[in-house]
């Protein structure tokens, strides 16, 4: 057994202490926004994990890349804890997301360019684990799976310009404002909450993606004996 | 000859053989072809249209018939390499590997495209609609072209899990879902008229779409395949 | 395009990892120039491994290949001069023998394409067959099939894999003459089998492949020489 490294360690309590302490800032310290009341405060947590999950899909594919350069699989265990966390962020960010627009649009399920992007990502994602899941050597699964992480990667900034086109020229049939977050105007006071979710789940990510490395690794130790 | 053309040679020898594959086994295009229609008579009951179709559900029609018949099509398109493993063969054989990528995925537009081409006048007299439109048979080339090379390149992924072919619609179909919406909104909207000018972003992101594709496709084909 | 004219090959160091395990395990061997290497080993030894390596259709995870003065294998113009016949025939069962030839044949540019094919055929003794479909072909002629496949650009450097498997003792005479006439100088070949024994007279070297590595690789004048070689050998006549 491999020990945990300190920094690691320190990152876990340091989680501990600040994702509590985040919370508490956006309940208790931030402005309850005028029209939308406390809902409104999904928001921060929504737009964190919805970046995050980005984050961890973008880093999927670096890390694919250079598995495909390099061929050492120790990037490929990488790619895939990537994906596997900014999956469970993603769905994070689409459950906030519809809890968000049922009270403020009154349905759960709103086909907003932003949101549905993600879903599509859920999805490519998901077919990714069908996929490796589907292969029987580990060389062959990170060779496919990284080749598979980076196609997934490039065709998001297509999936969401098409959405947001599509949505852009048909009658809204909800009326959300105009789209999304833009929707209100953040006091300086509702930005330095944003700010502060922003950075507390880049930090989980990375604690998060690097507990699941090390488990790849841990399992790869296994499976070699 | 020279590299360039000896490459234009080997992907034409590669599309060439495909052709003459499908004309002696007429495996492909008419499987593709009545799949199409099938899912054309399967919508109409399923959803209830009317012959007085509006422009945007007929172009909706088409393209996922289109799209479904062409998953067939891309299917057997490698289980063809992979039997009797001709794909060594092309492997072997002394080009670029992502000239068999071109070769591939040429081969697959030209077949869904035949398919196309059969399927709209049946629309037209179906839903008392004239679809034979220059800028629509446009429209519909850069949209199967894009959906066949990414089409390509993952059935080269899907071809190698222990499922076969079963998994290609899962890897394709989400990541080939802006070319669809650009697909279908191009051809409501010529179907309906719109100027040029509004149609400019669709034919924007399908050409980005198989700018991205075959990039991906030239780069990853060869690692795709390699043992 | 620059091909060199010496076909022999150099590999060193090579590394193939399946499972985390090596399949090829820091494997180095020289085939000389005009040489007919016997590579012999044990089921699941790696031969075919190195073959498709050899073949590029298979990449390594480290080591080098050089073939003649030829340093960068990864040369897709090097398949030029390479012949290789698999465990799979690699046609297209939908079309003749002949046009499965004559795609290939113009695949590697052949100039007088149809004067090679209707050669080859004659030497495969196929002609007879060669307007029906492959899927109408046995194994045995398959095999031959595939064997004209490999020749018909008439390559310096030919990798067989296992051609004896599944042939009738008829088909398996046809290859041994057919083998005989292959050897000529200028031409390396490399043939994998795990029951050697009736290519010994006509093979120069031999090279045992075992757990990844060659342990013996020496001329067949020397064989005597070899005993643990030779009780190898005996143990599957």
């Amino acid at each position: 057994m491999t020990k945990q490294p300190k920094v690691l360690g320190i990152l876990d309590i340091l989680l501990l202490i600040l994702v509590p302490a985040s919370l508490v800032w956006i309940i208790f310290f931030t402005p309850m926004e005028a029209v939308m009341g406390n809902v409104q405060k999904v928001f921060y947590y929504h737009v964190a994990a919805a970046w995050a999950g980005m984050l961890c899909f973008i880093l999927a594919a670096l890390a694919g890349a250079a598995y495909l350069h390099a061929r050492r699989l120790q990037w490929d265990w990488l790619s895939l804890s990537a994906i596997e966390v900014g999956v469970v962020f993603s769905l994070c960010a689409i459950f906030s997301g519809m809890i968000w627009a049922r009270p403020i649009w009154n349905t759960w399920w709103v086909w907003d360019p932003r949101l549905t992007t993600t879903t599509i990502m859920v999805l490519i994602y998901l077919a990714y684990f069908i996929l490796r899941s589907g292969l029987t050597t580990p060389e062959v699964q990170a060779r496919l799976g990284s080749v598979y992480a980076i196609i997934g990667v490039l065709t998001v900034p297509l999936t969401f310009f098409s959405i947001r086109l599509f949505r852009t020229i048909h009658p809204v049939v909800i009326a959300t404002g105009s789209t999304g977050e833009s929707a209100f105007n953040m006091s300086p006071r509702m930005l330095v909450a944003l700010f502060i979710s922003l950075s507390v789940f880049t930090l989980l990510m990375a604690d998060l993606v690097w507990h699941r490395y090390r488990l790849a690794k841990l399992q790869s130790n296994n499976r070699k004996r | 000859m020279k590299p360039w053309t000896r490459y234009l040679y080997m992907i034409w020898l590669i599309v060439s053989k495909d052709i003459q594959v499908e004309w002696r086994g007429k495996q492909g295009v008419p499987v593709m072809l009545v799949f199409a229609l099938l899912i054309v008579f399967l919508f109409n009951f399923a959803l209830q249209l009317s012959p007085e179709l509006q422009a945007g559900l007929a172009a909706g029609l088409l393209w996922v018939s289109l799209m479904f018949a062409s998953t067939l099509g891309l299917n057997r398109s490698i289980s063809l390499e992979v039997e009797n493993k001709a794909l060594d063969g092309l492997l072997l054989a002394p080009m670029d590997r992502s000239a068999i990528f071109f070769g591939k995925s040429l081969s697959n537009l030209f077949f869904t495209f035949m398919v196309a081409l059969v399927l709209l006048p049946v629309f037209s007299l179906l839903y008392d609609q004239n679809m034979l439109h220059l800028n629509l048979l446009l429209v519909i080339f850069l949209g199967v072209s894009a959906f066949t090379s990414l089409g390509t390149l993952l059935a080269a992924l899907s071809i190698q899990t222990r499922t076969r072919d079963v998994l290609l619609p899962v890897l394709l179909y989400p990541l080939a879902l802006p070319i669809l919406i650009a697909s279908v909104e191009a051809s409501r909207g010529i179907l309906s008229g719109q100027s040029k000018f509004e149609l400019q972003s669709w034919l924007f992101l399908l050409l980005a779409g198989n700018f991205l594709f075959y990039a991906a496709g030239i780069l990853f084909y060869g690692t795709i395949l390699e043992e | 395009m620059t091909i060199s004219c010496s076909s022999q090959i150099t590999i060193q160091g090579l590394i193939k990892r399946y499972h985390f395990r090596p399949v090829l395990d820091q494997l180095s061997l020289t085939l000389d120039d005009s040489s007919f290497c016997l590579l012999i080993g044990a089921n699941g030894a790696g031969k075919t491994t190195l073959l498709r390596i050899l073949a590029g259709l298979a990449r390594a995870d480290e080591g080098e290949i050089s073939i003649g003065a030829n340093h960068n294998f990864s040369d897709h113009l090097l398949r030029l001069n390479l012949g290789y016949v698999g465990h799979e025939p690699m046609f297209y069962n939908d079309l003749t023998a002949v046009e499965n030839l004559r795609h290939y044949a113009h695949l590697y540019l052949l100039t007088d394409a149809e004067e090679k094919i209707n050669q080859t055929l004659h030497l495969t003794g196929l002609s007879q067959y060669q307007g029906q479909p492959l899927r109408t072909f046995s194994r045995g002629m398959q095999q031959r099939l595939s064997l004209a496949r490999a020749l018909i650009h008439n390559p310096s450097i030919l990798l067989l894999d296992e051609p004896y498997t599944s042939l009738d003792p008829l088909a398996a005479k046809f290859l041994d003459n057919q083998l005989h006439g292959l050897q000529k100088p200028g031409r390396t070949i490399l043939l994998a089998a795990h029951r050697p024994q009736r290519l010994l007279p006509i093979a120069t070297h031999i090279a045992w492949l075992k757990a990844g590595k060659i342990c013996q690789h020496l001329p067949i004048e020397q064989l005597a020489e070899c005993p643990e070689l030779n009780h190898y050998l005996q143990e599957r006549v």
